[in-house]
């Protein structure tokens, strides 16, 4: 007899996630508490193009005002709304004329949380890093409705290396420093108010058999996010390293870490776990204080792995790469907790913090199939249930379904789509003072 | 061939036999219970005992089957609709479910074809033109498999390996415009794995080899022509499957000969990937004439009917390798084992239950 049960994922905590793809899709993630916390597409912004591919995001996640700066293959940089997916600001990211978007693609992206000195309050500041090495820190306006405005305000580039290619950028928790690394570069620390160059890394020595291996590095993450004196790479090589730049140039710590390149470092938030994503789909938990490793992340993961993150509160983890899945781990037991197949390659994942379960954002077809709860909900606290007509009516084709035993209702339930704003309100009220009516909304 | 199949197509079983059938091989069960082969230990007697058992449930399922077509008859001369008949549990049919089979409807898989490495060649842009190379170390079954690949794939280039390394090869190759390189490794003396490589960017497939059966050694077989060939890609359904079947289809030229009446089939069946090249006819037959194939049922057919009808059958004819693929891993971007990204590598984590299939 086949075995037909399969073992079922333990689900996530309530979560959004942001995932982009080589397609330049951006889709939404969303696991709530109340569908067991299975995560589910909820949303997809875009259309499928090629030259959309999205090659690095960053996303400002403050409570007022949260932003995402998506940069494509196509050389733009899209500013969106990471709670509609409005495109904000769009500008294209031209710094050498001559040169051509794909053949300096951009590698690094970061979006700053602060404002900047000396910029108003309505703009955002990016850095911008390409492959050639030439980064770029602009401050843009943020228009809310026109997506039309252009880059305006400061923009100030300078170039990071003399010669081979940058394939990672970060900046550190206070954003006063940024480092870069890459095929052929050694890793170097900028100081972002002054644009120069403060340290650089030196390789290590050649081993015994006096065999020097070229320097590439693929990924780098800080440890800590007020310190920007700690931070690991991973190499080609598959070698994790720590620098300390407050002790030495060279690698305060290095390991090797299973065969294909290290293609995804991040850290914890204790400051001294790393989790480690290799080409073959390998991940896995170290501890750099002593270079040991704490255990691999298993389960069925087979492509490799492009981007690793941590979530800000709870203690979970996702993963994304090229096999096309999003999944979830548990950080303690390492188990995966729940994967979503998004079909494409994807590059990147990032975490909406701000992410309230209670709030009803769900497109309409997600409503339904609560609606079973709600339906006591609206005659006992009817505080909220205004608030959710409210929030609704902004939206078009509002309806409004009584379930009161009476046939005609039905009719009513439809036609009500077109009644205006002002009428909704007395309606409503109409509704509440019947015994056990059900309102629901779709 | 034909005259069985009719008989089957019209289907159907019995309700009241079959609990009848199940109570007897109940009967049979217990007592076989008392007396198991394995359980004796004169080997004599063991093996009669054991030929014997095997014997009766060979009689037991023929009957079992001509009970079944019977009442199949009866049911259809009754003007009733047979019964369905059973679907034999197999292992494709109780597949583990799997989200990444593709569906037609989904048009972020179209728009994800249309970006793909493969796109220019299969919508004909550009030429299919394939290098061929060996390991380093090639000799008797590796050189006359690469002669054969060569009459298989049109415009197939076979290249010396030399001392050269595959990515100086990959290099030269994407120089000389071509858009694919296979490589075949042979292993003491007997090719044992297949690397694909998409050019210039395309994604690296790595297979096992294994049954590698050349066109000599197959039994009336044929000699392809050097027409285009058809090409049949069966049960690649998964978004992998369909990749790799991508890969395989940019190896061939897309507009086939069909004078040639030539056909590669590449049938996937639990991952493993069949290969077959054959060529075929259609012929119009009389069907009272038996001629060397048909033999005992066309036979029947024409006591049977006793009127010469003209029917269509198509003939094949196997011609060129026979081998079979398992896929081990696939490559992003071009041959590099140090620096590479993996899209899919196969690992031993996966294999928790026979009924999960990649491809």
């Amino acid at each position: 007899m086949p075995r037909t049960t399969t073992v079922d994922l333990p689900g996530c905590p309530p979560l959004r996630a942001l995932t982009f793809d080589v397609l330049g899709l951006v889709k939404v993630v969303e696991a709530r508490t109340k569908q067991g916390g299975v995560p589910k597409v909820v949303e997809r912004w875009g259309e499928p193009d090629s030259s959309k591919c999205v090659l690095a995001a960053s996303m400002n996640n403050s409570q007022s005002d949260p932003l995402l700066a998506v940069a494509r293959r196509n050389g733009a940089i899209e500013v969106l709304n990471p709670l509609n997916g409005d495109l904000c600001v769009s500008i294209l990211d031209v710094s050498d004329a001559g040169v051509h978007p794909e053949n300096d693609a951009t590698v690094g992206l970061h979006l700053f949380r602060k404002p900047r000195l000396g910029c108003a309050s309505r703009t955002c500041t990016l850095l911008t890093c390409t492959t050639k090495g030439n980064a770029t820190m602009r401050s843009i306006e943020v228009a809310n409705s026109s997506a039309d405005s252009a880059s305006s305000g400061s923009s100030r580039t300078w170039n990071v290396c003399a010669s081979g290619n940058i394939l990672c950028c970060e900046v550190d928790g206070t954003e006063n420093y940024s480092l870069f690394g890459g095929k052929g570069v050694e890793v170097n620390l900028w100081d972002l108010g002054t644009c120069s160059k403060i340290w650089s890394a030196k390789p290590p020595p050649k081993n015994s058999l006096g065999i020097f291996t070229p320097t590439w590095f693929t990924s780098t993450a800080f440890l800590d996010n007020n310190d920007h004196r700690k931070f690991v790479t991973g190499t080609n090589n598959h070698q994790v390293r720590l620098y300390d730049i407050s002790a030495q140039r060279k690698p305060v710590i290095s390991f090797d870490f299973r065969e294909t390149p290290i293609r995804a470092v991040s850290q914890d938030l204790d400051g001294h776990t790393i989790y480690i994503g290799n080409g073959s789909g390998d991940l896995a938990a170290a501890d750099i204080r002593t270079g040991k490793l704490l255990g691999c992340f298993l389960g069925k993961c087979s492509g490799s792995i492009r981007s690793i993150t941590r979530h800000p509160e709870h203690p979970l983890l996702a993963s994304c790469g090229l096999d096309g899945y999003l999944r979830f781990w548990d950080i303690k037991t390492r188990q995966p907790l729940s994967a979503v197949f998004l079909k494409q390659h994807l590059m990147d994942v990032i975490f909406d913090s701000n992410f309230d379960d209670q709030e009803e954002s769900l497109p309409a077809t997600d409503l339904l199939v609560h609606e079973a709860q709600d339906t006591n909900e609206i005659v006992i606290n009817d505080e909220t249930g205004i608030q959710r007509v409210k929030r609704k009516k902004a939206k078009k084709g509002t309806r409004i379904v009584m379930d009161t035993g009476v046939e005609d209702q039905g009719n009513f339930a439809y036609a009500i789509g077109k009644v205006q704003r002002e009428q909704l309100h007395s309606i409503f009220d109409q509704l509440l003072e019947r015994e056990g009516s059900r309102v629901l909304f779709a | 061939m034909g005259g069985k199949r009719k008989k089957s197509e019209s289907e159907g079983v019995l309700g009241d036999e079959d609990n009848e059938r199940s109570n007897k091989k109940e009967k049979k069960s217990s007592t076989k219970k008392d007396i198991l082969p394995s359980m004796i230990k004169n080997k004599e007697k063991r093996s009669a005992i054991h030929a014997k058992i095997k014997r009766d449930k060979k009689l037991e399922k023929r009957k079992k089957i001509k009970s079944r077509d019977a009442a199949e008859e009866r049911a259809l001369e009754l003007g009733e609709e047979p019964p369905p008949r059973m679907v034999p549990r197999t292992i494709e049919n109780t597949r583990e479910l799997d989200e990444t089979v593709c569906r037609p409807d989904d048009e972020e898989l179209f728009a994800g074809n249309e970006a793909d490495e493969f796109s220019a060649i299969l919508k004909q842009e550009r030429m299919p033109k394939i290098l061929i190379t060996t390991c380093r170390f090639n000799s008797t079954r590796g050189p006359a498999f690469i002669s054969e690949l060569l009459t298989v794939i049109p415009n197939a280039h076979y290249y010396k390996r030399g001392t050269y390394d595959l990515k100086k090869i990959v290099e030269y190759a994407n120089n000389k415009d071509f858009t694919a390189v296979i490589v075949v490794h042979t292993s003491r003396r007997e090719p044992d794995a297949l690397l694909i490589i998409g050019l210039p960017n395309g994604p690296t497939a790595h297979f096992k080899l294994s049954n590698l059966i050349l066109r000599k050694d197959i039994k009336n077989h044929g000699n392809p022509t050097g027409h285009k060939p058809e090409l049949v890609l069966n049960n690649f359904t998964t978004r992998l499957g369909h990749r790799l079947g991508r890969l395989i289809m940019s190896l061939f030229p897309q507009d086939p000969n069909f004078r040639g009446r030539r056909v590669v089939t590449l049938h996937n069946q639990r991952d493993f990937i069949f290969f077959r090249h054959h060529r075929y006819i259609f012929e119009t037959k009389e069907t009272k004439q038996s001629d060397s194939k048909g033999k005992a049922k066309k036979a029947k057919d024409g006591k049977g009917e006793n009127i010469t009808e003209q029917r269509t059958i198509a003939r094949l004819q196997e011609c060129g390798p026979r081998f079979t693929l398992k896929l081990i891993s696939l490559q992003h971007g071009t041959f590099d084992t140090k620096g590479g990204e993996y899209e899919w590598v196969h690992k031993p984590e996966m294999d928790t239950s026979r009924r999960r299939f990649f491809l």
